[in-house]
Protein backbone atom coordinates (compact mmCIF):
# COMPACT_ATOMS: atom_id res chain seq x y z
CA UNK A 1 0.00 0.00 0.00
CA UNK A 2 0.98 3.40 -1.19
CA UNK A 3 0.63 5.48 1.42
CA UNK A 4 0.69 8.76 -0.28
CA UNK A 5 -1.95 7.32 -3.43
CA UNK A 6 -3.85 6.30 0.06
CA UNK A 7 -3.94 9.76 1.37
CA UNK A 8 -4.69 11.37 -2.00
CA UNK A 9 -7.82 8.83 -2.54
CA UNK A 10 -8.98 9.78 0.86
CA UNK A 11 -8.84 13.63 0.52
CA UNK A 12 -10.43 13.30 -2.86
CA UNK A 13 -13.38 11.49 -0.73
CA UNK A 14 -13.11 13.75 1.97
CA UNK A 15 -13.39 16.95 -0.79
CA UNK A 16 -16.27 15.07 -2.33
CA UNK A 17 -18.47 14.76 0.75
CA UNK A 18 -17.54 17.98 1.99
CA UNK A 19 -18.77 19.77 -0.91
CA UNK A 20 -22.07 17.72 -1.16
CA UNK A 21 -22.29 18.73 2.54
CA UNK A 22 -22.49 22.36 1.84
CA UNK A 23 -24.31 21.67 -1.58
CA UNK A 24 -27.27 19.82 -0.28
CA UNK A 25 -28.33 23.22 1.44
CA UNK A 26 -29.67 24.24 -1.71
CA UNK A 27 -30.37 20.64 -3.54
CA UNK A 28 -32.96 18.18 -3.53
CA UNK A 29 -33.31 16.92 -0.15
CA UNK A 30 -33.21 13.34 -2.51
CA UNK A 31 -29.80 13.87 -2.71
CA UNK A 32 -28.45 13.64 0.53
CA UNK A 33 -29.10 10.27 1.29
CA UNK A 34 -28.02 9.45 -2.90
CA UNK A 35 -24.50 11.55 -1.86
CA UNK A 36 -24.31 9.13 1.52
CA UNK A 37 -24.51 5.42 -0.43
CA UNK A 38 -22.47 7.08 -3.13
CA UNK A 39 -19.43 8.15 -0.45
CA UNK A 40 -20.06 4.68 0.80
CA UNK A 41 -19.59 3.01 -2.34
CA UNK A 42 -16.20 5.49 -2.92
CA UNK A 43 -14.71 4.30 0.44
CA UNK A 44 -15.20 0.66 -0.10
CA UNK A 45 -13.74 1.17 -3.68
CA UNK A 46 -10.67 2.79 -2.36
CA UNK A 47 -10.01 0.03 0.27
CA UNK A 48 -10.45 -2.79 -2.86
CA UNK A 49 -8.11 -0.40 -4.46
CA UNK A 50 -5.27 -0.73 -1.86
CA UNK A 51 -5.98 -4.46 -0.94
CA UNK A 52 -8.29 -3.90 2.03
CA UNK A 53 -11.11 -5.73 0.63
CA UNK A 54 -13.62 -8.28 1.45
CA UNK A 55 -16.47 -10.12 -0.29
CA UNK A 56 -19.20 -8.70 2.33
CA UNK A 57 -17.99 -4.99 1.82
CA UNK A 58 -17.59 -5.89 -2.47
CA UNK A 59 -21.33 -7.39 -2.18
CA UNK A 60 -22.42 -4.04 -0.50
CA UNK A 61 -20.92 -1.78 -3.02
CA UNK A 62 -22.26 -4.10 -6.20
CA UNK A 63 -25.64 -3.94 -4.08
CA UNK A 64 -25.01 0.49 -3.66
CA UNK A 65 -24.11 0.73 -7.58
CA UNK A 66 -26.50 -1.07 -9.08
CA UNK A 67 -29.46 0.91 -7.71
CA UNK A 68 -28.11 4.16 -6.75
CA UNK A 69 -29.32 5.88 -10.03
CA UNK A 70 -32.87 4.91 -9.36
CA UNK A 71 -32.49 8.43 -7.71
CA UNK A 72 -33.22 10.23 -10.56
CA UNK A 73 -36.47 8.52 -11.53
CA UNK A 74 -38.42 7.20 -9.31
CA UNK A 75 -38.27 8.22 -5.94
CA UNK A 76 -40.12 5.10 -4.76
CA UNK A 77 -37.79 3.06 -6.41
CA UNK A 78 -35.10 4.72 -4.35
CA UNK A 79 -36.47 4.18 -1.01
CA UNK A 80 -37.07 0.65 -1.48
CA UNK A 81 -33.21 0.14 -3.08
CA UNK A 82 -32.45 1.44 0.44
CA UNK A 83 -33.85 -0.28 2.01
CA UNK A 84 -32.77 -3.51 0.12
CA UNK A 85 -29.05 -2.16 1.05
CA UNK A 86 -29.28 -1.67 4.58
CA UNK A 87 -31.41 -5.20 4.46
CA UNK A 88 -27.74 -6.50 2.58
CA UNK A 89 -26.20 -5.14 5.19
CA UNK A 90 -27.59 -7.15 8.16
CA UNK A 91 -27.21 -10.14 5.98
CA UNK A 92 -23.83 -9.81 6.02
CA UNK A 93 -22.96 -8.41 9.75
CA UNK A 94 -21.81 -11.77 11.27
CA UNK A 95 -19.51 -12.45 7.76
CA UNK A 96 -16.30 -10.57 7.97
CA UNK A 97 -14.21 -12.98 9.25
CA UNK A 98 -15.19 -16.26 7.31
CA UNK A 99 -15.20 -13.92 4.24
CA UNK A 100 -11.82 -13.04 4.41
CA UNK A 101 -12.42 -9.39 6.19
CA UNK A 102 -12.63 -7.97 9.51
CA UNK A 103 -13.38 -9.93 12.51
CA UNK A 104 -17.04 -10.21 13.40
CA UNK A 105 -17.93 -7.37 15.68
CA UNK A 106 -18.24 -8.90 19.01
CA UNK A 107 -22.20 -8.54 20.53
CA UNK A 108 -22.31 -7.72 24.35
CA UNK B 1 -28.49 11.97 -38.22
CA UNK B 2 -31.99 12.98 -37.78
CA UNK B 3 -32.73 15.56 -34.91
CA UNK B 4 -35.78 13.77 -33.27
CA UNK B 5 -33.52 10.88 -33.14
CA UNK B 6 -30.94 12.40 -31.26
CA UNK B 7 -33.77 14.45 -28.38
CA UNK B 8 -34.96 11.03 -28.01
CA UNK B 9 -32.33 8.54 -27.34
CA UNK B 10 -29.82 11.12 -25.68
CA UNK B 11 -29.45 9.97 -21.79
CA UNK B 12 -27.52 11.08 -19.04
CA UNK B 13 -25.10 8.88 -18.94
CA UNK B 14 -22.52 8.43 -15.99
CA UNK B 15 -20.07 5.99 -16.55
CA UNK B 16 -17.93 6.53 -19.20
CA UNK B 17 -15.00 4.21 -21.10
CA UNK B 18 -11.21 5.86 -20.41
CA UNK B 19 -10.84 6.82 -23.98
CA UNK B 20 -9.34 9.80 -24.59
CA UNK B 21 -11.65 12.39 -26.71
CA UNK B 22 -9.72 13.56 -29.65
CA UNK B 23 -9.53 17.81 -29.71
CA UNK B 24 -11.46 17.95 -33.44
CA UNK B 25 -14.36 16.42 -32.17
CA UNK B 26 -14.22 18.61 -28.87
CA UNK B 27 -14.16 21.64 -30.96
CA UNK B 28 -16.66 20.71 -33.25
CA UNK B 29 -19.49 20.02 -30.19
CA UNK B 30 -18.36 23.29 -28.46
CA UNK B 31 -18.79 24.82 -31.78
CA UNK B 32 -22.34 23.30 -31.76
CA UNK B 33 -22.81 25.08 -28.75
CA UNK B 34 -21.88 28.26 -29.63
CA UNK B 35 -24.45 28.21 -32.73
CA UNK B 36 -27.10 28.05 -29.85
CA UNK B 37 -29.56 31.20 -29.75
CA UNK B 38 -28.92 33.63 -27.27
CA UNK B 39 -30.84 36.63 -25.75
CA UNK B 40 -30.46 40.03 -27.72
CA UNK B 41 -27.57 37.88 -29.55
CA UNK B 42 -25.41 38.36 -26.15
CA UNK B 43 -22.98 35.25 -26.89
CA UNK B 44 -21.77 36.03 -23.66
CA UNK B 45 -21.16 32.09 -22.59
CA UNK B 46 -17.62 30.98 -22.46
CA UNK B 47 -16.37 27.20 -22.51
CA UNK B 48 -13.73 25.94 -20.74
CA UNK B 49 -12.81 22.11 -22.23
CA UNK B 50 -10.97 20.37 -19.60
CA UNK B 51 -9.15 17.22 -20.77
CA UNK B 52 -6.41 16.82 -18.14
CA UNK B 53 -6.68 14.07 -16.04
CA UNK B 54 -5.61 15.60 -12.63
CA UNK B 55 -7.69 18.32 -13.54
CA UNK B 56 -10.59 16.27 -13.67
CA UNK B 57 -10.07 14.80 -10.42
CA UNK B 58 -9.83 17.83 -8.61
CA UNK B 59 -13.29 19.30 -10.58
CA UNK B 60 -14.66 15.48 -9.74
CA UNK B 61 -13.85 16.61 -5.72
CA UNK B 62 -15.61 19.99 -5.68
CA UNK B 63 -18.33 18.40 -7.75
CA UNK B 64 -21.04 15.70 -6.07
CA UNK B 65 -22.72 15.29 -9.81
CA UNK B 66 -19.83 14.94 -11.85
CA UNK B 67 -19.91 11.47 -12.11
CA UNK B 68 -18.34 8.48 -13.80
CA UNK B 69 -14.71 9.08 -14.34
CA UNK B 70 -15.36 11.44 -17.60
CA UNK B 71 -12.36 12.09 -20.08
CA UNK B 72 -13.35 15.27 -20.99
CA UNK B 73 -15.47 17.77 -19.19
CA UNK B 74 -16.52 21.15 -20.53
CA UNK B 75 -17.82 24.04 -18.28
CA UNK B 76 -20.05 26.17 -19.91
CA UNK B 77 -19.73 29.38 -18.17
CA UNK B 78 -21.27 33.01 -18.73
CA UNK B 79 -19.36 36.02 -18.82
CA UNK B 80 -21.51 37.95 -16.07
CA UNK B 81 -19.84 41.41 -16.76
CA UNK B 82 -20.50 40.93 -20.67
CA UNK B 83 -24.08 39.83 -20.40
CA UNK B 84 -24.87 42.50 -17.72
CA UNK B 85 -23.28 45.11 -20.16
CA UNK B 86 -25.51 43.84 -23.07
CA UNK B 87 -28.61 43.16 -21.40
CA UNK B 88 -28.63 44.87 -18.40
CA UNK B 89 -30.09 43.35 -14.78
CA UNK B 90 -32.21 41.23 -16.89
CA UNK B 91 -28.89 40.12 -19.35
CA UNK B 92 -26.99 38.97 -16.15
CA UNK B 93 -29.58 37.32 -13.95
CA UNK B 94 -31.99 36.03 -16.73
CA UNK B 95 -30.55 35.89 -19.88
CA UNK B 96 -26.94 34.40 -18.89
CA UNK B 97 -28.44 31.13 -17.44
CA UNK B 98 -30.96 30.48 -20.00
CA UNK B 99 -28.14 31.20 -23.14
CA UNK B 100 -25.76 28.41 -21.07
CA UNK B 101 -28.39 25.78 -20.83
CA UNK B 102 -29.63 26.03 -24.68
CA UNK B 103 -25.63 26.04 -25.51
CA UNK B 104 -25.74 23.16 -23.29
CA UNK B 105 -28.60 21.33 -25.53
CA UNK B 106 -26.88 21.55 -28.07
CA UNK B 107 -23.32 20.43 -26.97
CA UNK B 108 -25.37 17.07 -25.66
CA UNK B 109 -27.11 16.64 -28.93
CA UNK B 110 -24.00 17.16 -31.20
CA UNK B 111 -21.81 14.73 -28.68
CA UNK B 112 -24.70 12.13 -28.99
CA UNK B 113 -24.37 12.48 -33.03
CA UNK B 114 -20.91 12.01 -32.75
CA UNK B 115 -21.39 8.80 -30.60
CA UNK B 116 -20.84 10.14 -27.41
CA UNK B 117 -22.58 10.32 -23.65
CA UNK B 118 -22.63 13.16 -21.77
CA UNK B 119 -24.10 14.30 -18.35
CA UNK B 120 -25.27 18.37 -17.76
CA UNK B 121 -24.25 18.56 -14.26
CA UNK B 122 -25.36 21.99 -12.18
CA UNK B 123 -24.37 20.21 -8.57
CA UNK B 124 -20.75 21.78 -8.16
CA UNK B 125 -19.19 24.40 -5.86
CA UNK B 126 -19.38 27.18 -8.43
CA UNK B 127 -16.21 28.99 -6.36
CA UNK B 128 -14.34 26.17 -6.22
CA UNK B 129 -14.78 25.39 -10.01
CA UNK B 130 -13.81 28.78 -10.82
CA UNK B 131 -10.70 28.72 -8.47
CA UNK B 132 -9.86 25.17 -10.41
CA UNK B 133 -10.43 26.36 -13.71
CA UNK B 134 -8.63 30.11 -12.99
CA UNK B 135 -11.86 31.89 -14.31
CA UNK B 136 -11.44 36.01 -13.99
CA UNK B 137 -14.10 37.42 -11.11
CA UNK B 138 -16.73 38.26 -13.42
CA UNK B 139 -16.90 34.55 -15.23
CA UNK B 140 -19.31 32.22 -13.75
CA UNK B 141 -19.22 28.71 -14.03
CA UNK B 142 -23.36 27.83 -14.98
CA UNK B 143 -23.03 23.69 -15.93
CA UNK B 144 -20.25 21.44 -16.21
CA UNK B 145 -20.73 18.76 -18.62
CA UNK B 146 -19.17 15.22 -18.81
CA UNK B 147 -18.80 13.90 -22.19
CA UNK B 148 -16.98 10.74 -23.01
CA UNK B 149 -17.78 7.50 -24.68
CA UNK B 150 -20.51 5.70 -22.25
CA UNK B 151 -20.12 2.48 -20.85
CA UNK B 152 -23.85 2.27 -20.39
CA UNK B 153 -27.25 2.88 -21.73
CA UNK B 154 -29.44 3.73 -19.19
CA UNK B 155 -33.09 3.06 -19.62
CA UNK B 156 -35.07 6.50 -20.55
CA UNK B 157 -36.97 7.79 -17.37
CA UNK B 158 -41.09 8.12 -17.87
CA UNK B 159 -41.80 11.52 -19.24
CA UNK B 160 -45.18 13.03 -18.16
CA UNK B 161 -47.22 14.48 -20.81
CA UNK B 162 -50.59 14.51 -19.21
CA UNK B 163 -51.51 18.25 -18.17
CA UNK B 164 -47.88 19.39 -19.41
CA UNK B 165 -48.99 20.46 -22.90
CA UNK B 166 -51.96 22.81 -23.43
CA UNK B 167 -53.16 24.97 -26.20
CA UNK B 168 -54.46 28.54 -26.42
CA UNK B 169 -55.11 28.95 -22.55
CA UNK B 170 -53.90 26.63 -19.17
CA UNK B 171 -57.23 25.10 -18.56
CA UNK B 172 -57.42 23.07 -15.70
Amino acid sequence: MDKDVLERKVFDLVGYMATSGRNLLDETPLYGPFRLVDAASRLIEILEQEGIASSRLSTLRERIDAGKYTVMVDADRFAKYLDEVVEAVVDHMDGGASEGGEPPRTRT
Amino acid sequence: MEVYEAIRNRRSVRRFLADPIDRETLDRIVDAAIWAPSGGNAQTWRFVIVTEPERIGKLRTVSPGLLGGPPAVVAICQDLGAARAKGGALGETFLAPIDAAMAAQNLLLAAYAEGLGTCAIGSFHKAAVARLLNLPDRVEPVLLVSVGRPAESPDPPKRRTEGVVLYEVFDG
